[in-house]
């Protein structure tokens, strides 16, 4: 049974519906993803307003329903926009990716008050970054984690031992990190423990925590082809944002570099 | 009910295909037609084959024409200097409505939208550079929309042009003219206080 008490959402993203309505894709803390119809959402400026923009921070009142189906939106008050999020490229497209990795990662439905957290401290730490690689790295970490499909980096994902050696192998398809013994055809991405590490020890940083995290090079390096694996093997589909991300990163020297 | 009569049932399919008609309202345009006379319905047929024979996009600003260059890019009063870079056909027409603006403009077909896997291949980007490059523009005014995806656009464009050396703008946004500031959205406020200017 949907709650139809106001609650504070992120918009995720919106896809036009007929000649003026929206459906809205929404994180709330209480419902965590779920699609909500706005009626007249394009034809009329006054009723939502530039509330539904992705990235917006809002305040959203649900109509009654008289019947089983989509929830509807009757009012959204905007808490917070993306006006700093649009000055800068890198920060937008991130932005767009982690929505996208949101709605790609989570159940719709199922209450996620951490995910929320860990997006609100996402897309207000975006303007201001110190570096879009860390803030990729640790988000994806994150969400992982909180979807409950972060693979095994703390041990080896067959045999259950305390990794030891220096150099290991990552295999997303089997279960995360693997010992050398365990992994005698020598598949996967060869990963540094020191790497595995700092990833565990990521994971014990509060999640909304995003400002004065610095990596090393090796870890970001490293980081960024394990999760981005397992982010991989976790979503059914290709995110389109991240193809955006590719683009820009390729042709400036941006969010990846 | 309508199926013991083929034809009419073949125009309300047609119709229904149209944005925004529905069933209903394809039934009642398909015997609106049919009450018309043969002159008046023969009318309509020519008007909409003439503009699937006629009409085309000019070659250089990507509005839509009947004669290649269209007539906005070969005006002899307009200011070659000033380009405005617009997302469709009508939104060239809203700036024309203004009588504010005697520049050239480029239609780019569309905006970036990461989240829906529209990319600058998609649209008339490389065409904009291509005659940046090429001609004797000095600004260019990106009048995208003001969503994400046009603001989105914006910063790609600017980033795509600021090597060649050109002024970019981008239009001024905030409370419309005759608005009641009570009645006005709350991110639109915003926006507007944000690009307050000196009186």
């Amino acid at each position: 049974m949907f709650d139809e008490t106001p609650c504070e959402a992120i918009i995720l993203r919106y896809t036009n519906y007929g000649e003026a309505d929206r459906i809205v894709t929404l994180l709330t803390r209480e419902h965590g993803v779920c699609s909500a119809f706005a009626r007249n959402a394009r034809k009329s400026r006054r009723r939502f307003g530039g509330a539904l923009q992705p990235f917006s921070r809002v305040r959203v009142s649900w109509q009654q329903r008289r019947r089983a189906g989509m929830a509807q939106l009757a009012e959204v008050e905007f808490l917070d926009g993306a006006g700093a999020l649009l000055a800068n490229l890198d920060a937008l497209a991130l932005a767009a990716y982690g929505c996208e990795l949101v709605s790609a990662l989570l159940p719709e439905q199922h209450p996620a008050p951490e995910v929320y957290q860990v997006l609100d401290a996402f897309l207000c730490y975006l303007p201001v970054a110190e570096s879009f690689p860390t803030a990729r790295l640790l988000l994806e970490l994150r969400l992982l984690d909180l979807a409950g499909l972060l693979p095994h980096i703390g041990h080896c994902a067959s045999c259950w031992q305390p990794l030891r050696d220096e150099w290991l192998l990552f295999d997303a398809r089997r279960g995360g990190t693997l010992c050398p013994r365990c992994c005698q055809d020598r598949a996967g991405v060869v990963v540094q423990a020191t790497t595995l590490g700092s990833l565990v020890r990521l994971l014990r940083v509060e999640h909304h925590l995003f400002s004065g995290i610095r990596l090393s090079d090796q870890t970001l390096e490293q980081g960024a082809v394990l999760v981005q694996q397992a982010v991989g093997y976790s979503v059914s589909h290709p995110l389109k944002s991240e193809q955006f991300l590719d683009l820009l990163d390729g042709g400036h020297n941006g969010v990846l570099a | 009910m309508l199926s013991s009569i083929p034809s009419l049932t073949r125009l309300v399919a047609e119709l229904g295909k149209f944005p925004g008609i529905g069933r209903k309202t394809a039934t009642r345009l398909a015997f609106y037609v049919l009450q018309q006379s043969d002159a008046q319905a023969q009318a309509l047929m020519d008007a909409i084959h003439d503009v699937k024979q006629n009409v085309s996009y000019c070659s250089r600003c990507f509005h839509v024409t009947e004669q290649d260059p269209c007539a906005l890019c070969t005006a002899m009063d307009r200011d070659d200097a000033l380009l405005c870079v617009v997302e469709q056909p009508q939104d060239l027409m809203a700036i024309e409505r203004g009588h504010a603006y005697r520049g050239r403009y480029h239609v780019l077909h569309g905006v970036l939208s990461p989240l829906d896997g529209v990319g600058p291949d998609d649209l008339k980007v490389d065409e904009l550079v291509e005659r940046v490059r090429r001609g004797c523009v000095e600004e260019v005014i990106v009048a995208t929309n003001f969503s994400v995806e046009g603001e989105a656009t914006a910063l790609y464009l600017s980033r795509m042009l600021q090597p060649l050396e050109v002024k970019i703008t981008r239009l001024a946004h905030g409370i419309p003219m005759g608005s009641d500031l009570e009645y006005v959205d709350e991110a639109t406020v915003g926006r507007a206080i944000e690009g307050r200017r000196d009186i």
